[in-house]
């Protein structure tokens, strides 16, 4: 039997680590490498890494974002350079969990780049939608265990109806969720990570109704993301169909978070991986 | 340099980030911070603090590190007189104590009738890290943020107290750093990477002839000994209204704490930052020679968002404080170390951040927040250093 898996997520902008609100205000959290080895020492199940800078700055010399980690340095650490690459290779060498970069995959060169460097799989969201045969391509071509289908979903509370959105939650795209996801699977992707954008930083737990209704429709892995306030978010979560629940605000708060939420799981009966 | 449409802060100020409307995260966090349910924030805050409470006697009931100021003597006066709990009090003293400092340190264990436990390293130790700290992290006050950080957790897994109360979250309320819904609490990531500018103690070894047997006082707990004890470090702040002004007028009033005598040269509030002497002195003016502001901008910043002075009146005080060289304080850290000024400044150059400072005819230009950029003097770093500071016309 599959164990439910545990999976934290961490938001790169502009050379920093961020929390983020509703997808659209973020917080600094700090330096891009320094939460990659706790997490990888409180024994997540896997790391997800999302690029979601609104430009194309990953020159410290050239963006204004300062963590306390660089402050007082002189020099710029070594993955501050022209480009994401550098990044992901500074915390493929940290994490010795499996690893998904996504954010800014256009071609196939760009998820090559990625794995090259260390990262086990991507995500891919907005080219998804532009031109579909992208997953298909990438699936033959690197395999479907490491494409990871991203999609983020906002509930439109006057109509009660689920619709995709893409561009970092900016652009709406018509398609409903269940459909969408369906059709990724037939595409060739190999999991589904699912994002709630109006739940994104408000601790106020999943769409466990997007949830549900998604994991009935497709057979690949969901993994629910955007919301989780407290433990108990995660057990329903699993319960509404995930076969992986993950979150970012909430593991970076406190100390050795995740091995707290395991053990939580753990003992409501959910036999999470010690 | 972009600056805050509301308050003083530049966008490069440590740990900010900004809206896209050009708000910093400082003032959006504020506006949250006076909407929120500060009654049932308090209530959850004090069952916090009872369920730590000791139902023997045999312990301490939890741990609260102060330095002596304003903020210290409201910690204490809430946990001890206002909750009942018995806390135990504990220092890391520097060797950098204002003579007002020392008294505020002396008067909170006299008021309270608390323990304190204040462990001071050797003098000698101390010298070497002030020129260390100087030379590789541009701030010789940072053997002073690691004790602060890192002494009441030694004290917590030796004596077996679990629970750690730090008083205002400074990131939180500075730069907005966190959201106050989160509850931020210590960690060891926050430790190194926040409050110790991303170095420990095995950073020093080896500099200026400092051991690792001299740095015994500077190393945090094992992952397994914070585990073990189940150590929780909590800032009060988050959970009970914080008012840093109100917090001095009530303390000097009841309870004896005493504001700086005299005025400031790089501030104009005397409550704040009033126990060492390099904190409003020569460690806050290597801020401004870093990133281009300081002290008296935090300060206003904070001020206008409590409604205290206008933006105006901010900018103001800024220009005229900012930039201001501490004599006091330098002589002291001189007089301390043996360095020689023109050391000093050499090495505070090499801190430059090239994103604020540009070089021109042989001077220090940056922007400034009222407009025009402007020289700050000349520069001391060698010329085969200049060419990240040029800047294409």
């Amino acid at each position: 039997m599959l164990r439910p898996r545990l999976i934290p997520v961490l938001l790169y902008k502009d050379g920093i680590l961020v929390r983020s609100k509703s997808f659209s205000f973020h917080q600094s959290t700090g330096d891009p490498v320094e939460q990659v080895v706790r997490f990888t020492e409180w024994k997540s199940d896997e790391l997800i890494y999302l690029d979601i800078s609104r430009d194309n700055l990953y020159n410290s010399d050239q963006g204004m974002s300062t963590v306390g980690s660089t402050s007082s340095k002189r020099e710029h650490e070594a993955y501050h350079t022209e480009n994401f690459a550098s990044v992901v290779k500074a915390i493929a060498k940290q994490c010795n969990i499996p690893l998904t970069v996504g954010g800014k995959i256009r071609t196939l060169e760009d998820v090559q780049i990625r794995l090259k460097n260390g990262a086990d799989k991507v995500s891919i969201n907005s080219m998804a939608f532009e031109r579909p045969e992208f997953i298909t391509e990438a699936a033959e071509k690197f395999g479907t265990q490491c494409i990871v289908a991203s999609v983020d979903v906002k509930l439109d509370e006057t109509t009660n109806r689920h619709e995709v959105y893409i561009s970092n939650g900016k652009v709406a795209t018509g398609l409903n969720p269940v459909t969408w996801c369906r059709r990724l699977e037939e595409l060739g992707a190999g999991e589904i990570l699912l994002q709630s954008i109006d739940r994104d930083g408000g601790a106020k737990g999943y769409d466990l109704t997007l949830i549900k209704k998604v994991t009935e429709a497709v057979s690949i892995p969901v993994i629910a993301l955007g919301g989780v306030g407290n433990n108990q978010h995660f057990v329903e979560g699993l319960e509404a169909g995930a076969s992986a629940v993950a979150a970012a605000n909430i593991f970076h708060f406190t100390e050795q978070s995740v091995i707290k939420v395991k053990e939580y799981l753990s003992s409501v009966g959910v036999h999470v991986r010690l | 340099m972009k600056y805050c449409s509301k308050c003083t802060y530049p966008i490069i100020a440590v740990n900010l980030t900004m809206s896209d409307e050009g708000v910093c995260s400082g003032c959006i966090v504020n506006e949250e911070k006076l909407k929120l349910d500060w009654a049932g924030r308090e209530r959850e805050f004090q069952e916090l603090l009872l369920s730590y409470k000791n139902k023997d006697g045999k312990n301490y009931d939890c741990i609260i590190p102060v330095s002596g100021g304003k903020d210290s003597h409201y910690q204490v006066w809430y946990v001890k007189e206002k909750m009942g709990l018995n806390p135990l009090l504990v220092t890391y003293y520097t060797h950098n104590y204002t003579k007002t400092g020392e008294e505020n340190l002396k008067n909170i264990g006299k008021v309270f009738g608390v323990d304190h436990y204040v462990f001071t390293p050797s003098y000698k130790t101390i010298q070497k890290m002030n020129r260390a700290g100087f030379k590789k992290t541009g701030d010789m006050s940072w053997h002073f943020h690691n004790g602060m950080n890192t002494t009441p957790f030694q004290v917590a897994v030796k004596l077996n107290i679990p629970l750690v109360i730090y008083g205002e979250h400074g990131f939180v309320d500075l730069a907005g750093q966190f959201n106050f819904e989160d509850r931020p609490e210590f960690t060891a990531r926050h430790r190194k990477e926040h409050a110790l500018r991303g170095y420990d103690w095995y950073d020093f070894v080896g500099l200026e002839g400092l051991t690792e047997q001299d740095l015994l006082w500077a190393q945090y707990p094992s992952d397994e000994e914070i585990a073990k004890v189940g150590v929780r470090g909590v800032f009060m702040g988050l959970y009970v209204y914080w008012d840093g002004n109100k917090n001095a007028e009530d303390m000097s009033i009841k309870f004896g704490f005493k504001p700086n005598p005299e005025p400031f040269e790089r501030t104009y509030r005397l409550t704040s930052n009033v126990d060492d002497i390099h904190e409003n002195g020569i460690k806050d003016y290597l801020k401004f020679v870093k990133f281009g502001y300081g002290r008296c901008t935090d300060h206003t910043s904070k001020d206008i968002r409590l409604g205290n002075m206008d933006r105006e009146e901010g900018i103001g005080l800024v220009r005229k404080y900012d930039h201001v060289i501490p004599r006091k304080s330098f002589e002291y850290f001189m007089d301390m170390t043996g360095m020689k000024e023109e050391e000093f400044f050499t090495t505070a150059d090499t801190f430059r951040d090239s994103r604020v400072w540009w070089i021109e005819n042989g001077e220090w230009f940056k922007d400034n927040l009222w407009g025009e950029p402007s020289s700050y003097g000349k520069v001391h770093l060698p010329k085969d250093a200049w060419s990240k500071y040029i800047r294409a016309k």
